[in-house]
């Protein structure tokens, strides 16, 4: 790192023609890794320098895509090394706020032998894990079987997943004086309409899910899914062979 | 056959374990072991939560301490709470005083009590009226202080950055007068040793370097560095080390 070329914050926005409020948003969205901000003191003061390749190519690239797409959006495009076929190391996902051991192995999703986890489960868990504050144990239960079954149909993806929302319902029967409550997981795309009976307990965004745990998954591997590309392997997961 | 969540309610003293609940609410003395899932959480007594807290509504009245993370969409603070872990919420009020040994994260953040963060605070908006010290980052789209009280933080980050003190807008009410000669009587100052944003406005605030690309320096204010790139105006009431234009 010593030896590489360094520019300057100033260099930076004017070079790119960025402002402040946008390097400091792209920053706060995980965009641009902590890491890359190096603090060097100048005869000026104190001054931050960024790594002038990674940079230039980076606000580049988020630059490119602010035309066409939203800039949550971007999250996809700065995390692709996580995609679908590229195993995440459980050592990692222990440090993200949704990663939830007990959740894990209920759920039946363990550690393989070489300690990886995909991104299919790790979309699972974080779905579950946002469930379990408004959802009972069984419910939280079926609501991964139900995942499990739309994503082996269409997949991890941002397209398959956009607009859909998975819903907890829940609805009281009664008759004859027994009284019992049934709960139902649905995943639907748009407006989910159901009869007035049914009280919608929680719903969560799974495309907007999917993007939270791709940043938060570049975010904690920082260094290592989003920088340099030749530790990769060994920092963030190894290729799954299929 | 399926366990319904419960509610539950502590007005003694009292000991529950974690899990998931409908409704927590402390207003005795209670403590929480374990992780806490509920939709809402209301301590106006003394409480703790010895694990991970996560809640849709949290509210703190009383006096209580999360020894882990706290994940809430809605957090109101209106006594004292200390968060030993990172804090991420939607929105985060601040009446009272709200001290977080790691990093805030929340879209929304109005402080108008107290607050102290050993780490960075990231947010959309962030308003504050009261104190703060922050000994990371602070960073947001829109930053609004008026101080009140002392305003301590090492960097400031963002798009629009606005600290003036209460009345200096341009028709001051009543009430507007009376904070602002309270404020001067306390002293409400920011100080920091790096400012930066696109549009800068400061008044009672000392930094060392503060760069941008319209700044104005109000009154009442010592700047070792400015560097800016389109406006500079600064006031006669304040100081200014050195002015650059880049």
């Amino acid at each position: 790192m010593g030896d590489e070329h360094l520019i300057s914050k100033k260099e930076v926005l004017e070079q790119m023609g960025i402002s402040y409020g946008q390097l400091y948003r792209w920053k706060r969205k995980g965009l641009i890794p902590e890491s890359w901000f190096i603090r060097r003191s100048t005869f000026t003061g104190q001054e931050t320098f960024f790594p002038k390749d990674k940079i230039v190519e980076r606000i580049g690239r988020i630059k490119d895509m602010k035309g066409e797409h939203a800039l949550d959006d971007l999250a996809e495009v700065i995390s692709e090394h996580v995609n679908a076929k590229l195993q995440i190391a459980f050592g990692k996902l222990r440090q993200l706020r949704w990663f939830d051991e007990d959740l894990a192995r209920s759920c039946g999703i363990v550690e393989d032998e070489a300690g990886t986890l995909s991104l299919r489960d790790a979309l699972c868990l974080a779905v579950l894990k946002k469930l379990r504050r408004s959802s009972r144990e069984e419910e939280v239960e079926l609501a991964g079987r139900t995942l499990n079954q739309a994503v082996a149909k269409t997949g991890v993806d941002l397209t398959a997943l956009e607009g859909k929302t998975l819903h907890l319902l829940r609805k009281q029967l009664t008759g004859a004086g027994i009284s019992a409550e049934i709960s139902v997981i649905v995943i639907a795309r748009d407006e989910l309409i159901v009869d007035p009976e049914m009280r919608r307990i929680d719903s969560i965004d799974l495309a907007a899910m999917l993007q939270q745990v791709k940043l938060d998954l570049a975010k904690c591997c920082g260094p290592g899914v989003v920088d340099e590309t030749s530790s990769e392997n060994q920092d963030c997961g190894r290729e799954n062979h299929e | 056959m399926s366990e319904e969540r419960k509610s539950v309610s502590i007005s003694g003293a009292g000991n529950i374990a974690g899990g998931s609940y409908s409704r927590v609410s402390i207003s005795g003395a209670g403590k929480i072991s374990g992780d806490l899932y509920a939709e809402e959480l209301k301590m106006s007594g003394a409480g703790r939560v010895s694990g991970h807290c996560e809640v849709v509504r949290l509210s703190v009245s009383g006096t209580a301490k999360f020894e882990k993370a706290v994940v809430a969409d809605e957090m109101k603070v209106s006594g004292v709470a200390k968060v030993d872990g990172p804090v991420k919420v939607k929105e985060l009020k601040c009446s009272g005083t709200f001290r977080s040994s790691e990093n805030i994260s929340s879209e929304y953040v109005k402080v108008s009590g107290q607050l102290h963060v050993g780490g960075d605070v990231e947010a959309e908006i962030f308003r504050a009226s009261g104190g703060f010290d922050i000994h990371g980052l602070l960073s947001a789209d829109r930053i609004e202080i008026h101080p009140g009280g002392r305003c301590r933080v090492k960097e400031i980050g963002g798009a629009r950055i606005d600290i003036r003190r209460y009345g200096s807008r341009d028709h001051p009410g009543l009430l507007d007068s009376l904070l602002r000669a309270l404020s001067s009587a306390w002293g409400g100052e920011v100080e920091a040793e790096l400012i930066e944003g696109d549009e800068i406005y400061l008044e009672n605030t000392r930094a060392d370097i503060v760069r941008g690309k319209q700044i104005e320096i109000g009154p009442h204010c010592k700047i070792g560095l400015i560097e800016y790139s389109e406006s500079l105006k600064v006031h006669d009431d304040s100081n200014v080390g050195k002015q650059t234009k880049i």
